[in-house]
């Protein structure tokens, strides 16, 4: 069972959020965002749900919790309604910053649409080893975000959470992708990078074997087993959130 | 240059990868890499391939001298000879029988005679089958449907002791389960007043020996209110003894602590490694009993009775509970200073027969793991998080061992470490 509020969050920032990592890292995006001449913001406020701000320019994308001042703001009066504009099937609505109405059909249609390409790539596209690596590099960082979402937000998450004592778990693959899940009074955020002083190390061998398990033909405990995920450190930590990752997949699978 | 030589698992490491094929996750379970937690996985034997007394070698011919005793079973040694024979002498005559042997019936008088809260026994084969037959049986006693137990529990892995966050666990499975802390009967009184008295049965191990912290052991007074609490309330008390029945007190950990149990669950200790469980209780539960349905293809299987016969009049014998006491202060005062020696602060908790150790110099627990690989691969076998077991083939020349091997993982991973100076 997934909670639609729960999935508002997760499709705000582990989702929306990733477009941050996209324009870094994706240089089909970069293009697109080259040719901003200044920045451009642009809010998400979902009805007792989540709200957001993206702020694009021509060096990147940073999102920001919460409504900040911004170029184009689109409201949404629910969690399901803004679950439904994620998943392509509502068109959403500003109700303020008309006269950009052109970024918001091109420039950032087009970025969502990469972004959706490489999150749910087709078996062809995945044969492509630069392809491959940056989708489950870009797929790595919304699981990272999702973790902390289903932590603070799903029934279940709350749960494993809150048996999850304070610090910083090293969430990664092989030593150049990293992000760091931090726990505090059982309320759980991501921050996307490596943390300095981890509690609890948590690494996937390689982006192939991240992929295996974000795409379900492999399993964390037998990589454990089998030595292919690599932790250290308060295990108990580490435990909670595999049970976390667990959940993930329900969300995003 | 390190004392004692760093093994290699070779042999036992073809064997897992051949495992890995065939068994899911190649050694499931709490004696397998992830629940073990074997950190990292190269440092540790996987298989072994024969055991004696107190130590075990693994497929590569590597000697462990080992504090984890199968988790429990073995109490007496690994291949005690009065176990064995006994147990040989059953195979004989019969083993797995549509007529259960009369030695179920001997077996039975033996941990009535020997546990003081028991006035009969029901047989399984392992802990969660007793400890379910325990809530179950509360539950047809009382007519009542709520089960509480203290933070940190670990009851077996059958649907009902496990989590809502378990993958297979349905939120219907762990519905009728209260938590409360330990060492709080106030709490005890606020989820029976939150649940209108719907409260079956309290289920706890005797002390805190949960994992990934230091152990709490409790104490008569707390035991003795509880124990009131429950008759005060019409709450069937249940002591989860599978870990550290018989190690604390032959009369089973209940008397230990000054009361009677309802219910007691035994498994690890009682045959020496042979398999069997048993539920004992007092008179006035054994009518509820006499009425489940509940049975299993190998539970009157008669060889385990005739090895807990023998290994209860041995553990009496032997006073291992005396022993144990004994046996794991020396050990666990000889690792503290050897931890000392070269700079770490070694905690040691719980009770001397279930010792549980972390090194408190960081708090991720990372050093501590780095010094149990290190034992572990020079063939001191300890876990990272779990209590540990004394057995009665234990010598003080093991003890010497075992604290000269600690020394030498103590230094190694002091000099792996020179920030720490």
């Amino acid at each position: 069972m997934t909670d639609q509020k729960t999935m508002a969050y997760l499709n705000m920032y582990a989702v929306l959020g990733t477009l941050e990592n996209l324009c870094e890292l994706d240089s089909e995006s970069v293009k697109i965002i080259s040719g901003l001449k200044k920045p451009i913001s642009l809010c998400f406020d979902v009805k007792d749900g989540p709200a957001a701000t993206l702020t694009f320019s021509s060096r990147g994308c940073r999102m920001e919790d919460g409504v900040r001042e911004c170029d184009i703001k689109i409201p949404v009066s629910s969690c399901e309604k803004f679950n439904q504009i994620i998943d392509g099937t509502v068109t959403p609505v500003p109700s303020k910053g008309f006269a950009k109405i052109g970024f918001l059909l091109k420039t950032f249609t087009a970025l969502t649409d990469r972004l959706s390409a490489l999150m749910r790539p087709s078996e062809e596209d995945l044969k492509d080893r630069a392809f491959f690596e940056l989708s489950t590099t870009l797929t790595f960082y919304t699981i990272a975000v999702a973790l902390a979402q289903i932590g603070n937000r799903d029934e279940i998450g709350k749960h494993s959470a809150s048996y999850m004592v304070d610090g910083d778990i090293h969430f990664g693959i092989g030593d150049s992708i990293a992000a760091t899940l931090r726990v505090k009074d059982h309320h759980l955020v991501t921050i996307k990078k490596a943390p300095e002083k981890p509690r609890a190390i948590m690494k996937f061998k390689d982006l192939d074997l991240a992929a295996a398990l974000f795409n379900g033909t492999a399993n964390a405990l037998e990589c454990v087993c089998n030595g292919s995920i690599e932790i250290h450190g308060m295990a108990s930590m580490i435990d909670n959130m595999n049970r976390l990752l667990d959940r993930v997949a329900l969300y995003l699978g | 240059m390190s004392k004692y030589p760093v093994y290699n698992h070779e042999k036992g490491r073809e064997c897992f990868d051949r495992a890995l094929k065939v068994i899911p996750a190649g050694i499931y379970g709490h004696l397998g890499p992830s629940e073990g937690l074997w950190i990292p996985i190269e440092k540790w034997p996987f298989y072994s391939e024969k055991a004696q007394g107190s130590y075990f070698w693994d497929l590569d011919g590597n000697k462990y001298i080992d504090y984890m005793c199968a988790y429990g079973p073995n109490v007496l040694g690994y291949n005690d000879p009065d176990v064995d024979k006994a147990a040989m002498k059953q195979l004989k005559l019969g083993n797995c029988t549509t007529a259960p042997s009369k030695v179920m019936v001997e077996c039975a008088e033996k941990l009535v005679d020997t546990v003081a809260s028991a006035d009969w026994a029901f047989f399984c084969k392992n802990g969660s089958d007793t400890t379910t037959l325990a809530v179950m049986t509360a539950r047809a006693h009382t007519h009542k449907r709520k089960i509480i137990f203290l933070k940190g529990y670990y009851h077996g892995d059958f649907q009902w002791a496990q989590k809502i966050d378990y993958p297979g666990i349905l939120p219907e499975d762990v519905c009728h389960n209260l938590v409360a802390p330990w060492f709080d009967i106030d709490a005890l009184q606020r989820l029976y007043d939150e649940n209108d008295g719907d409260i079956a049965g309290l289920i706890a191990q005797p002390y805190d020996h949960g994992n990934f912290y230091d152990n709490v052991p409790a104490n008569q007074e707390y035991w003795k209110g509880v124990r009131k609490w429950c008759d005060d309330h019409g709450v069937v008390l249940i002591f989860d003894d599978v870990r550290a029945g018989f190690r604390l007190d032959i009369q089973g950990s209940d008397h230990y602590y000054g009361i009677k149990a309802d219910l007691i669950c035994f498994c690890k200790a009682l045959a020496n490694g042979y398999n069997m469980s048993a539920l004992c209780g007092g008179e006035h539960m054994k009518n509820t009993v006499s009425g489940m349905t509940y049975t299993g293809s190998y539970w009157m299987s008669a060889v385990p009775f005739a090895a807990c016969i023998a290994c209860i009049d041995k553990m009496k014998k032997l006073d291992i509970p005396t022993m144990f006491r004994k046996l794991g202060t020396e050990l666990t005062d000889g690792f503290k200073a050897a931890a000392q020696n070269n700079g770490f602060d070694l905690v040691v908790s719980g009770e001397p027969a279930l010792f549980y150790l972390r090194i408190a110099n960081d708090d991720s627990l990372m050093l501590h793991q780095e010094w149990v690989a290190e034992c572990v691969c020079r063939g001191l076998f300890l876990a990272s998080h779990h209590n540990h077991f004394i057995n009665a083939s234990l010598t003080e020349d093991d003890i010497k061992l075992s604290i000269d091997i600690a020394e030498d993982a103590f230094n190694e991973v002091r000099k792996n470490h020179p920030e720490l100076r």
